[in-house]
């Protein structure tokens, strides 16, 4: 693992075992994330990017899910680094929250409906930043610390008459004033206004806009080194899509947050990613750099994807579509999931599994048009007609 | 909803109608497999299939008493005896009747009881629900006010009145059932009739030109009877339930081999040590009931997951 | 605001709904003609009788009856109770209490475990704590309180005496001055913990059994309800916030499924209004079940009125108050859409 690298996903597969079959959601699944770096993870609905989300955070229920294979790991300060998908549930807890934090697609269902904003936000902060909660209120957070950590922790739960029951008035409520402070700050600093009474309100007295900055100030109290965003503004007003996406951009430029966006928008790609990885059918058939795989995409899915999106001058009717539809996941043969709706499908693609592989500098696809007869063990009439690059390295 | 859930236009001319009906049956198949994988569920069938069998095979497992079948044979020799005396397989009573004649035969009744009570109440419920949702308007704020004032007494209690009112007998058991339980059925097909009104499919054959008539009986009534098909199943449970809780209460005739009026009969025997009258007939009481309770749970978990609370 | 017209149509319904109830009782009751047996004695002669008929009225036609007898409800008169040797309405109210106290224990259990039993058959969907739940609940609702009773009567109190019969020790009984006719709140009131004490050792008993029938509709919903909130986005958020599981169920599933739940308890309520009457004769609760049920084997019928009446006065409230308590939980719910 490099130095400069956040997070590892390794050969990651999901498995969710339905009354028809096994399905798999993700199949064989690697990338990794740099910090500070925003990746994209692009597919359309069903291909396993969602799970493939979740599973960074091991949020997939188990069961019907299941983590077949692989391992996610995040690097630590110390150069040393913690497997999510192993670790103790523990450490995964500390984690979740601190170091990397999610947004959801739809904010009116990912806050719960019957607490407010400000206690909602206050668990974070009774979770992960009770020393700081404790100091400033006046306590010193080693000595105070099993009273108070269950007050401050309360005070994320319970009413605020059952906080002032368990200690001193005056300790509550210096308590209360710097739980309510760092609530206000964290939502100030994803420029809501009127915090104090963003803070006293129910989800469902708020817009879409305004729900989705508090779960981005939500996610980001505690500054995490990865902001998992699962497609934070399909839910949103169009109006109101640019400027969620300004506020995650320019909150990580002023934190260096790396961030992993699944989308199905490849308007977000172009605007905001490094770079980015495409899924279909629970596999990464292309990643490399945003501008080369939007400008010179290499796998035939993506170019069709890129051929799907309306551009300015396109006459009317002439926008294409990928014939065919996704195939199911249930119990999939090893082949290339793309076959079936590729126009240079060969015997071949319906008998092995395509490696993704570096065509061009820092680009990689999975695609048997890049390789030799020989390196797949093929017969050469079976092969799809081979694509020679220049930047392809010989395998 | 996945039982709702096939838009089946029918037209007076339908040649495919057939099919629609083929189709039908195939979905029926589809359910009973569905429904037999839950191992409760086939429990509480084997169960049922065991009590019917017991009924159906009384006269051959016990010799019939004379005059009256329903009155367990007394054998003042052997009063109070316990199980495996004499013959006695499940003991005696305090006035030496068999408890296992009265197991067996009382079996007989609860399954006139409850099919009894909840086949009358199902039609009595289905047409007058049928009525209100059909007609709308007055008829059918009339019909509901009916409806809540009946649902306003608790359903025990309102038995217990009538069967009271009417004197003790297990007849008047059946009756007070039958004028207490046709509530809920009205309610949950008028609920179910204006739900299925409302769907595209009789739209669409409104559209067509389908009499009021037809629509209701081809599209609107056969989709209505998912939710009925639970709760008579589960009522079969609960009417020898509070069936039995009546005749319990002293309200059948003295003597019957009801279940209930043996538990009542079995009582005070049960302080002094005499565990086995009142016993036995309980536990026929309850796995009559658990056995409904489980295919109906099996039931509403196949038809309609979210159905319950109503 | 919808909620709150809902309610007060509810309320307003309410009245016209006792009244039909009033007359669905009173045409039941005359079904078998003049009830004047019970006012009249066996050497009185046919003319006496008669009188006694004009006096109460029984000569004239069942509508003329029938606004006489409402007439008399509306006075606080509800005629006399032929079991309890006085008028209807002088010894109502205890039995009222009685009845009220050990529903309302059994339904303090009921909810309680109910929602706790619930709860770990939602989080533990298809698991076996999820399997043992069903069967549990559904054994609640499958046995006959009166037989359950009978069945824990037996090692309870024949052989541990453990929970005495009735509802009080007469001695500590005296000791106490009965405010509300509910013993336990009236000892709690008279801050007499030994009072309070006898009081539980005579409810433990028969509001377990009644409790235990209850329970099935209860731990069905809390199940279904734990379930879908189980699967809410904001509980996936709750755990990517890091905060321990118990937290994530207690304080995001459970608070959010409780509101469904509230529902059914209302209904709930009838089935202890109903269970009461076998369990308050097995236990000789001097409730309104065992009231009624002697009345029944007397035919005592203004009894049986009253009792019916009051019951479903009862019934009714209460499903008001849980639909007012459901209107206020899920005010943010249903108003935010």
């Amino acid at each position: 693992m490099a130095d400069s690298t956040l997070l590892t996903v390794e050969d990651l597969s999901v498995h969710f075992s339905t009354s028809r079959g096994t399905a798999h959601a993700v199949d064989r699944v690697s990338f990794s994330i740099e910090k500070g770096e925003t990746l994209a993870l692009v597919g359309e609905t069903g291909c396993g990017k969602s799970v493939t989300a979740r599973s960074i955070l091991k949020l997939v229920p188990e069961p019907p899910g299941r983590y077949a294979s692989g391992s996610i790991r995040l690097a630590n300060p110390d150069g040393s680094s913690t497997d999510m998908l192993a670790a103790p549930m523990r450490e995964v807890r500390a984690i979740r929250g601190e170091r990397i934090s999610m947004i959801f697609q739809d904010p009116g269902k990912a806050l719960n409906p019957a607490l407010t904003i400000g206690r909602q936000l206050a668990e974070v902060f009774g979770e992960h930043r009770l020393g700081m909660i404790l100091e400033r209120a006046g306590l010193d957070p080693d000595k105070a610390r099993p009273t108070a950590r269950r007050i401050a922790q309360q005070r994320a739960g319970a009413t605020r008459r059952r906080v002032y029951s368990l200690t001193n008035r005056v300790t509550s409520r210096a308590l209360q004033r710097s739980i309510d402070e760092a609530v206000m700050a964290a939502l100030a600093d994803t420029g809501i206004p009127n915090t104090r009474k963003i803070m006293a309100s129910y989800p469902h007295e708020l817009s879409g806009g305004m729900k989705q900055r508090v779960m981005i100030a939500q996610a980001l109290a505690c500054d995490p080194d990865l902001l998992v965003a699962d497609e934070p503004t399909t839910a949103l007003d169009v109006t109101i899509q640019a400027r969620i996406l300004e506020l995650i951009h320019e909150m990580q430029q002023r934190r260096g947050t790396a961030i992993l966006y699944i989308t199905h928008d490849l308007s977000i790609v172009r605007q905001f990613a490094d770079r980015v990885a495409v899924m279909y059918a629970g596999r990464i058939v292309e990643s490399g750099r945003a501008i080369d795989v939007l400008t010179a995409p290499q796998h035939p899915y993506t170019q069709g994807l890129l051929a799907a999106i309306p551009r300015p001058g396109t006459p009317r009717g002439q926008l294409e579509a990928i014939p065919g539809s996704v195939p199911q996941l249930i119990d999939p043969p090893a082949q290339c999931h793309f076959a079936s709706r590729c126009k240079w499908a060969a015997p071949a693609c319906s008998a092995a599994v395509p490696r993704l592989l570096a065509v061009r500098p820092m680009h990689e696809t999975a695609c048997f048009r890049y390789e030799s007869a020989e390196s797949v063990g093929m017969p050469q009439e079976d092969m799809p007609a081979r694509i020679h690059h220049e930047g392809a390295t010989a395998e | 909803m996945t039982a709702l859930a096939s838009p089946r236009i029918s037209l007076p001319t339908d040649p495919n109608h057939r099919t629609a009906a083929g189709v039908r049956w195939e979905r029926r198949l589809q359910l009973a497999r569905e429904v037999l994988r839950n191992p409760l569920t086939v429990f509480g069938l084997v169960i049922i299939g065991f009590f019917l069998l017991m009924a159906a095979a009384a006269p051959l497992l016990t010799e019939q008493n004379q005059p009256d079948a329903y009155q367990a044979p007394r054998d003042w020799s052997n009063i109070d005896v316990p199980p495996g005396t004499d013959g006695h397989v499940l003991g005696t009573d305090s006035t030496g009747g068999d408890v296992l004649y009265g197991i067996i035969w009382g079996s007989r009744l609860s399954l006139q009881l409850s099919f009894t009570v909840v086949f009358t109440t199902l039609v009595i419920g289905t047409i007058v629900g049928s009525i209100a949702a059909m007609r709308g308007g007055r008829v059918d704020n009339v019909l509901m006010r009916i409806v809540d004032i009946f649902l306003a007494i608790p359903e025990l209690i309102f038995a217990l009145a009538i069967a009271a009112v009417l004197g003790p007998s297990f007849e008047n058991i059946i009756l007070a059932l039958a004028s207490v339980f046709w509530v809920k059925y009205a309610r949950i097909v008028r609920g179910e009739i204006i739900r299925v009104k409302q769907s595209e499919y009789v739209a669409a054959a409104r559209v067509v030109g389908d009499s009021t008539w037809n629509i209701y009986r081809k599209d609107v009534l056969p989709n209505s009877l998912t939710p009925l098909m639970v709760q008579a199943t589960l009522d079969m449970g609960n009417v020898v339930l509070i069936g039995a809780t009546l005749s319990y209460l002293g309200l059948a005739q003295a003597g019957l081999t009801e279940w209930g009026a043996m538990v009542s009969a079995g009582q005070s025997g049960l302080l002094a040590g005499e565990w086995w009258v009142s016993t036995f007939a309980g536990l026929a009481i309850v796995l009559w009931a658990l056995a409904f309770n489980l295919v109906g749970d099996g039931l509403r978990d196949v038809l309609d997951p979210k159905m319950e609370g109503r | 605001m919808q909620v709150r017209d809902y309610l007060l149509r509810r309320l307003a319904l309410l009245p016209l709904i006792m009244l039909g109830v009033s007359i669905v009782v009173f045409t039941l009751t005359r079904f078998t003609g003049s009830p004047v047996g019970i006012y009249a004695s066996p050497n009185m002669t046919p003319d006496q009788v008669a009188a006694l008929e004009a006096r109460y009225l029984l000569d004239e036609p069942i509508p003329v009856q029938y606004i006489a007898w409402l007439g008399g409800l509306f006075r606080g008169d509800f005629g006399w109770s032929g079991v309890s040797v006085a008028p209807v309405t002088d010894v109502i109210w205890v039995k009222i209490a009685a009845t009220l106290e050990l529903a309302l224990a059994a339904g303090a259990i009921a909810i309680f475990v109910g929602i706790a039993i619930g709860t770990i058959a939602g989080v533990r969907q298809n698991k076996w704590p999820d399997h043992s739940a069903r069967l549990f609940s559904i054994l609640g609702a499958s046995t006959p309180t009166f037989w359950f009773g009978l069945l824990l009567l037996v090692p309870f109190y024949l052989w541990l005496n453990w929970f005495p019969l009735g509802r009080a020790t007469p001695d500590i009984y005296d000791s106490v001055t009965h405010l509300t006719g509910m013993y336990t709140l009236d000892a709690l009131l008279n801050a007499n913990p030994v009072a309070f004490v006898d009081a539980l050792r005579h409810i433990v008993l028969p509001a377990t059994v009644l409790a235990f029938g209850a329970m099935a509709t209860i731990v069905r919903m809390m199940r279904s309800s734990m379930v879908e909130t189980m699967s809410e986005e904001y509980v996936d958020a709750a755990r990517a916030k890091g905060l321990p599981e118990s937290v994530v169920v207690k304080r995001h599933a459970r608070r959010n499924a409780l509101v469904p739940t509230s529902t059914v308890i209302g209904l709930s309520f009838g089935f202890l209004l109903q269970g009461a009457v076998a369990v308050e004769l097995i236990f000789r609760w001097p409730g309104l079940g065992q009231w009624v049920s002697s009345a029944i084997l007397a035919g005592d019928q203004a009894t049986i009125m009253a009792y019916v009446l009051v019951t479903a006065f009862i019934f009714m409230t209460v499903n008001l108050a849980v639909d007012v308590a459901y209107a206020y939980l899920d005010r943010r719910v249903v108003l935010g859409g």
